[in-house]
């Protein structure tokens, strides 16, 4: 597929368009919390994509290698442009899920949580959110987050439990504060 | 181990990557610690609220936008190609020749000097037009005074008879 765009070959693009937007959105909503601002940088990931593609080394796992460039991408724009200081979307649009299966409490009870959860990440650190994300959101691997990220493993799991802990000591304060 | 050790581990203990040894710490000390094991099951809720985050669907507008990449680059090229054509380097040529001598003379330090020696040569030169013009004046008239005998001696040269003969 990538060597057909490269070619040119008519339909290969939106082959590739179809097969990794979404994970690139999924991950752009998850990192700036922002529905716009998610479209907005998985167009310019798609741009870099499309202007960088003669450069990827076709050993090396497409994947990865565009979750590189996306990761990247997202924290160097971070960076610039301070997202922690903006509220992320109310969580109620578009990520909530019913669960059927379970008491109606127990479906509060969880909404709850997410909601605190999806405010919360805005709290952690551009880096750890990364690792968060892609460990507990995307349910990559250590290794994979490692090769995605060019960090040794004993950083990637380091970034994860920081995160982790720093979400759950958000959420025992603020279930704290309510009790 | 303290609370603070034990909060450390806690992550890769919920993912069952510690030792055998630490594990049993953990436990006794989660067993005795109402903080610690609090935490611990906030931890194991924030794993699976984080795993069950809905994915969501671009919208069709931004795929229209990202289908239209390809064509938006070849546009984009098309205009530079525009810009890089050989016929142009004339003109490239001629504006930065241009831009030299106008930045030579706007940033000059002693740019009135060169103003004046331009006012000069242009004086100069106009002066020198009007001799000229004066000169030809002179000649126009000269040229009425001998007329006359100008075209008698081309009427009677032997170049025109030849036809009368």
């Amino acid at each position: 597929m990538i060597q057909e765009c490269l070619e040119g070959k008519k339909g290969a693009w939106e082959m590739l368009v179809n097969s990794y937007s979404k994970k690139i959105f999924n991950m752009a909503y998850q990192f700036c919390g922002s529905y716009q601002g998610a479209e907005d940088l998985t167009q310019d990931i798609f741009m870099k994509l499309y202007n960088s593609l003669s450069k990827y080394d076709f050993e090396k796992n497409f994947t990865a290698w565009l979750l590189t460039l996306a990761k990247n991408h997202f924290i160097d724009e971070y960076r610039r442009t301070k997202w922690e200081k903006k509220n992320r979307d109310d969580f109620d649009d578009v990520l909530l899920t019913f669960e059927t299966s379970e008491s109606p409490e127990t479906n509060l009870l969880k909404e709850e949580n997410k909601k605190i959860i999806w405010e919360s990440l805005n709290h952690l650190s551009s880096e750890i959110r990364m690792a968060v994300i892609l460990r507990d959101i995307q349910g990559k691997s250590y290794e994979e987050i490692a090769e995605i990220e060019h960090l040794p493993l004993g950083t990637v799991k380091s970034r994860v439990n920081r995160g982790r802990l720093q979400l759950a000591k958000i959420l025992q304060e603020k279930k704290g504060e309510k009790k | 181990m303290n609370c603070a050790q034990i909060e450390e581990i806690l992550a890769s203990y919920l993912e069952d990557e510690v030792s055998p040894e630490a594990k049993e710490t953990i436990e006794g000390h989660l067993n005795s610690c109402v903080s610690c094991s609090s935490l611990l099951s906030f931890m194991k809720e924030i794993r699976e609220s984080l795993a069950d985050f809905t994915e969501i669907e671009p919208s069709q507008n931004l795929l229209a936008k990202l289908y239209a990449i390809p064509e938006k680059k070849k546009k984009f090229r098309f205009n530079l190609d525009f810009l890089l054509k050989p016929s142009l380097q004339p003109v490239y040529a001629a504006a930065t020749i241009f831009l030299v001598v106008f930045s030579f003379y706007f940033f000059h330090p002693d740019r009135k000097y060169i103003n004046k020696y331009i006012n000069r040569q242009l004086h100069q030169g106009y002066s020198q037009v009007e001799k000229l013009y004066a000169k030809a004046g002179s000649f126009t008239d000269n040229l009425g005074k001998y007329k006359d005998t100008i075209l008698t001696s081309v009427k009677n040269s032997k170049l025109l008879n030849r036809n009368e003969d």
